[in-house]
């Protein structure tokens, strides 16, 4: 094996893998400073603030035999310069100083930085960025103290609207090029370039064009400054306010990787996770506006029709006893039941189970599929996150003509989070009739056309897995409270420091944003009760667990190892699901 | 400003300059040159125009054309007169130069006369330092050694339609050693 020598250890490589140094350090869990180095994208070694001191073995021309020196050691003949790590390919018998262990390169690396710092506004404490930004991080690290540079900096144009989704400001631009290769390299959109030169460049659109790439987001992501901002995002909070979940993309079929951000029971921001098999780096824009279906217009408490077509609010307990005498006065074959591919699998796993005890007919769905609207990479022509989820579980797959059918020729219809009014397979007028039950996160056309209405949660408030366009299934965690929970309490909650230093009594902690909902599991616990049926289910641990012991496909399948793998790979073949 | 377009024949010389590089981009500036000549600038909607030409991203053109200060992202005079004031022509005199030109024909530097007939640039070294102070007109012949008089005069003769003729200039050091060289 080719072996490198980094601050005296010795690593050995890959060859195969034909890598940089940079990323070979990083592999290792070791460091050095870096901006415009991107693992997914080309290298073009602009910011020069990965510089390392590099050298090769000395050979004995005629031998082939390592030169020695006095002691015994390997001469070594050192590069006449520093090289920058991103862009120098790893050599058998490299030898290689860092910051760590080379006075000289970190001296190198700190007065680089003083040359970036030159002009920047150093506006750290009103900067978007602050907190989770490259440029600060190293310059804590390895920056100097001061500058020498007591002249006017130079200004750029401090607030441009790139696009309608990203706001640059100029002159906290270190011009790494990253936003420009994304917009090359990845969104292939090219509406990106850098302008002017010297101190006074940076990044603008073309002539006549606007930022309005689908991906162009994922620019604020990359922007190791402040430079790029999410103008939606911009102002609302400091990101050490905020806890961090992993959580899934579901606004589509593709099932991104992403982060929730919350503060104070509210999703501020939905940013992507790397996954290499599903999303890379990056999401479509689309994917972070969910977050506002997560805070607002949400069904909070159970509501009922009681006098024509007036929806109130309603106690659980009347909910309850509502939906079970509605059930109890029907016979088990007037019921039908629709699932929906924009449910997890547990909710429509329970869903289904619950009411088969009643003697119903399994449960239906459709697929929520909009041909044309796919890009062929992080955006799909499936507009809900769990349409293989809802196969795997063998739910009947129904178009769109037979839903309505049977709603027609049905006394009872109990919907689960499908708004198939809204996505015109059925008009109010087809839930007249029928006594109309509707599990639901968000306020709908379905929901206000519904006789009764069960809050349930969302992904960002309950765990739940969910199998996306290629098969693969993957999950989320609870990212924000309802009325029923606590962060301290449910071990599986992130806590960020607000919660974890803050009361009830302080004024930066808000008890507000909980919605009144249930997990559909726990709400069919209490409906279970009430009608003396056999089910009950604590966690939906529990219920991926008994689906895994039924289900062959999902037999080896656990919550523990999607979060060690990051999602597991069903054996679904593909061309059945891209539909 | 209405319709622009490239005639046939600069579209042909378009695809002669794109058939000498490996790629379209490549030719970009050529082809932002080629348009210059023919609009005395290149503004944004030249920018797209050359675009659309090379069927190279627009943004692409656009950081080009903002990189190089030869070219115009906007319409300049007819004559535009780059004044190196950078270090040597500094020493040598390039801000009397620079203010007599500014007096002369009542405006600043980056400015044009009302008459469109000149626009003054301030610049940085044009790698002539051995004959400074100097200054160059529109991206073309260099005028070296100036001294008031030689700047009225060239006014004269510009506005007269004269350029001055490219001027070979003599290195006396060099010429020393070829002379050396060749007894
Ligand atoms: S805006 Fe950000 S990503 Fe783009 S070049 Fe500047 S520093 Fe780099
Ligand atoms: S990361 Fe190596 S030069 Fe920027
Ligand atoms: S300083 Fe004027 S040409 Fe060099």
């Amino acid at each position: 094996m080719p072996e490198v020598f980094i601050d005296g250890k010795r690593y050995e490589y890959d060859e195969e893998k034909d890598e940089m140094l940079l990323q070979f350090i990083l592999d290792q869990g070791l460091e050095v400073p870096f901006f415009c180095y991107h693992p997914s994208m080309s290298i073009p070694a602009n910011c020069r603030q990965c510089m390392v001191k590099v050298g090769t073995p000395v050979k004995d021309r005629e031998t082939g035999e390592f030169e020695l020196d006095e002691d015994g050691e390997r001469k070594i003949r050192w590069f006449p310069k520093f090289q920058t790590s991103c862009s120098t390919r790893l050599q058998d018998g490299m030898v290689v100083l860092t910051q760590e262990s080379s006075e000289e390169v970190a001296r190198a690396q700190k007065d680089n930085l003083e040359f970036i710092l030159i002009n920047h506004p150093l506006d750290c404490p009103i900067c978007d960025q602050a907190g989770e930004c490259p440029l600060q991080i190293q310059t804590y690290k390895y920056g100097p103290e001061g500058s020498r540079f007591e002249v006017k900096k130079v200004h750029k144009p401090k607030h441009v609207d790139l696009g309608p989704r990203v706001t640059l400001d100029a002159e906290r631009c270190i011009n790494c090029t990253r936003c420009v290769r994304f917009t090359e390299e990845i969104s292939e959109t090219h509406q990106l370039t850098i302008v002017d030169r010297g101190d006074s460049n940076y990044p603008t659109t073309g002539p006549g064009e606007t930022f309005d790439d689908p991906y162009s987001l994922n620019t604020v992501d990359i922007c190791p400054v402040g430079a790029l901002t999410s103008t939606d995002f911009r102002f609302k909070a400091r990101v050490w306010e905020m806890n961090q979940t992993p959580s899934i993309d579901i606004t589509n079929g593709k099932g991104c990787n992403i982060d929730l951000w919350t503060r104070d029971n509210e999703v501020l921001r939905i940013t992507p996770r790397q996954n290499k098999e599903v999303n890379d780096y990056w999401m479509p824009d689309e994917g972070r506006k969910a977050y506002e279906r997560f805070n607002e217009n949400r069904v909070d408490r159970p509501y009922i029709k009681l006098d024509g077509d007036n929806q109130s609010n309603t106690s659980w307990n009347n909910a309850i006893e509502t939906f079970a005498e509605v059930l109890e006065s029907n016979n088990p074959g007037d019921i039908t039941i629709i699932g929906s591919p924009h449910a997890s699998v547990e909710e429509n796993y329970v869903f289904n189970k619950f009411f088969n005890l009643l003697g119903t007919s399994n449960a239906k769905f459709t697929p929520h599929v909009i041909p044309g609207s796919g890009d062929g990479f992080l955006i799909t022509d499936d507009q809900a996150p769990n349409t293989n989820g809802c196969r795997v579980i063998k739910l009947d797959e129904t178009d769109e003509q037979s839903i309505k059918a049977t709603v027609s020729a049905a006394k009872v219809v109990i919907i689960l989070s499908d708004d198939l009014i809204g996505r015109d397979i059925l008009s109010s007028s087809d839930l007249n009739d029928p006594y109309t039950i509707s599990f639901a996160t968000n306020n709908t056309e379905t929901t206000k056309a519904s006789d009764l209405v069960i809050p349930i949660t969302c992904i960002a408030e309950h765990a739940a897995s969910y199998v996306n366009v290629d098969g693969r299934i993957q999950r989320s965690y609870p990212a924000k409270e309802t009325k029923y929970t606590n962060r301290r309490l449910n071990l599986e909650m992130s806590e960020g420091r607000l919660d974890r230093f803050g009361t009830n009594f302080d004024n930066w902690v808000s008890e507000e944003n909980k919605v009144d909902c249930l997990p559909i599991w726990d709400f069919l616990n209490k409906l279970g009760d009430r009608l003396g049926l056999d089910f009950k289910y604590d966690h939906s641990r529990e219920i991926f667990a008994e689906l895994s012991n039924s289900l062959d496909i999902l037999s080896d399948v656990s919550y523990e190892r999607m979060d060690e793998e990051k999602g597991v790979q069903l054996p679904i073949k593909q061309e059945e699901v891209k539909a | 400003m209405a319709d622009l377009s490239f005639t046939q024949e600069e579209l042909d010389e378009i695809e002669r300059l794109k058939d000498k590089f490996p790629t379209a981009k490549a030719a970009t500036l050529r082809v932002l040159w080629l348009a210059q000549n023919k609009y005395g600038h290149v503004k944004e909607e030249i920018q797209s125009l050359v675009a659309e030409a090379l069927d190279v991203p627009k943004s692409h053109v656009h950081g080009v054309a903002r990189f190089y200060t030869q070219y115009y992202k906007e319409e300049k005079g007819k004559f535009v007169l780059d004044v190196c004031t950078c270090l040597s022509c500094q020493l040598c005199g390039g801000y009397d130069i620079l203010d007599h030109l500014e007096e002369e024909l009542g405006i600043e530097a980056g400015e044009t006369t009302e008459d469109g007939m000149f626009t003054i640039q301030e610049v940085e070294c044009l790698g002539a330092c051995g004959y400074a102070p100097m200054l160059q007109v529109t991206n073309g012949v260099y005028v070296n050694n100036l001294t008031k008089e030689k700047v009225d005069t060239l006014l004269e003769n510009l506005k007269n339609g004269n350029m001055p003729e490219f001027e070979s200039m003599a290195m006396p050091e060099l010429e020393k050693r070829n002379q050396a060289a060749s007894k």
